[in-house]
């Protein structure tokens, strides 16, 4: 593969905001002769585009027309993504051009803000969810290896933004663990067994390892010298 | 769900667990898959990696059955990436074979992946997977698999460098690409996936120090 697409791909994941990858992306695409693109989940029928929608690089007046009349849902291009694997060209995406009036004035409508060829890259996801990566410009002077190329970087740049969208505030791990468990943790860092703790303490044995389970637990470690290192790691003890 | 670690030869329970696994292999890469290489009579996919040096990362449900699995095969020794892919590799392993260890064989139930939910037992695998790599000192994990693999793996903020450009095979996208095993990568995996907690076994799992070391530690 050549140096390029590999430094393009470095890049995307090397990007920690969704405008970034709108930049290393237009760089990338432009080779191919791209002018813009999309990254966006599908939503259900009915629902609301906008939520889904991981970055954008369309014309804003088209974007806005596009995601507020629910253009998602009688678009053929993102209508076809649920019923392939594989990326194909728009014009390739089927539909009903005699009696499917809506699908038809999506198309002419893209065709009028000048997006009347594009490639399509459908990301399914686990779960069963739903995605695209669309990118607008001709494709006719694309070969296999270019799409499988365009396939890739897609697929880098849809995971990348729904990493960096991932919900943040999930706790992470919290590592907070109680007094009572630094105390027995700052002891079995010193080499202390568990009988030699409860008699310094004056708790069980029993007690000391509950503590240090639970400890454990919330250090989301694997063992009792793990626990200790964790702790130390993250400056819940001193030494 | 719970991680076993199983490696052969194994206790009887982990030996029955890893018949199962055989026989759910054969069900998921060849029936719904169609990957008639690996059709066998007997109906189960055993290849020839499935000896002494693989490890398998199974996974169970709370009332014990078998939900999804992993294969784990060292890289110094015979493996799938360097012979039956060899063709999609093409450029240079990122350290020493014996750095790093390649991942076959991934798979989730199929009565597990209906409906829209994030699948935890996928979740749980890629997890687990993380985590064995680093408790055995590894820094890197290549796979074959499809090119939707890049996205999965991205988006837990795994960082994933192909081996070779992606081909078509069987109709299908394919790709050979290396994880970067790290502290960052498996606590990136466990937020994106919620899963907070370690998955391995307790203190059970000592290193694999010698190729072929036919071990086991399975609880």
């Amino acid at each position: 593969m050549n140096a390029d697409l590999m430094s393009t791909i470095e890049s995307i994941q090397h990007q920690t905001s969704s405008d970034a990858i709108l930049n290393v992306m237009y760089a990338a695409l432009g080779e191919y002769g791209f002018e813009s693109f999309i990254v966006s989940g599908l939503p259900d029928p009915g629902v609301d585009v906008r939520p889904f929608v991981l970055l954008s690089g369309w014309d804003d007046e088209w974007y806005e027309r596009y995601t507020s009349k629910g253009y998602v849902h009688l678009d053929p291009v993102a209508r076809n993504c649920f019923s392939t694997t594989l990326p194909f060209d728009w014009s390739d995406a089927p539909y009903d051009r005699e009696n499917d009036a809506a699908a038809r004035r999506v198309m002419q409508e893209a065709r009028d803000f000048g997006m009347d060829e594009g490639f399509c890259v459908p990301v399914h996801m686990e779960g069963g969810m739903q995605g695209v990566v669309s990118l607008v410009g001709k494709t006719a002077h694309l070969d296999e290896k270019a799409r499988l190329e365009l396939h890739m970087l897609s697929l880098y740049a849809h995971g990348r933004l729904r990493y960096l969208n991932s919900p943040l505030s999930r706790p992470v791990v919290r590592r907070g663990i109680t007094p009572r468990e630094a105390e027995i943790l700052k002891w079995a860092a010193t080499g202390k067994t568990a009988s030699e703790i409860a008699d310094i303490t004056g708790l069980t044995p029993r007690t000391i390892n509950q503590h240090c389970e639970n400890a454990q637990k919330r250090l989301g470690t694997n063992n009792r010298l793990h626990t200790v290192v964790e702790a130390i790691r993250h400056k819940l003890i001193t030494l | 769900m719970k991680l076993h670690i199983v490696r052969d030869p194994a206790d009887l329970q982990s030996r029955e667990l890893l018949e199962q696994n055989f026989l759910l292999r054969h069900r998921v890469f060849v029936e719904l898959e169609g990957w008639e290489a690996l059709r066998r009579p007997d109906g189960r996919d055993v290849d020839a990696f499935d000896n002494a040096d693989a490890t398998h990362l199974l996974i169970t449900d709370s009332a014990g059955a078998l939900v999804g699995g992993s294969r784990i095969t060292p890289l110094d020794r015979p493996n799938l990436l360097q012979t039956v892919f060899n063709g999609l590799v093409h450029g240079e392993l990122p350290a020493h074979p014996s750095l790093g260890a390649d991942w076959t064989r991934f798979y989730v139930h199929p009565d597990r992946r209906e409906g829209r939910r994030r699948a935890p037992e996928s979740a749980a695998l890629f997890c687990a997977v993380m985590e064995y790599a680093l408790s055995q000192g590894l820094s890197y994990i290549t796979f074959v698999s499809s090119i939707y693999m890049l996205e999965h793996g991205t988006a837990v903020g795994w960082r994933i460098t192909p081996l070779g450009a992606p081909v078509m095979s069987d109709g299908k996208p394919t790709i050979a690409a290396w994880i970067e095993v790290s502290e960052q990568a498996l606590s990136n995996v466990r937020r994106v996936t919620g899963i907070s907690r370690a998955l391995m076994p307790g203190d059970r799992s000592p290193p694999v120090t010698a190729p072929g070391n036919a071990g086991f530690y399975v609880r």
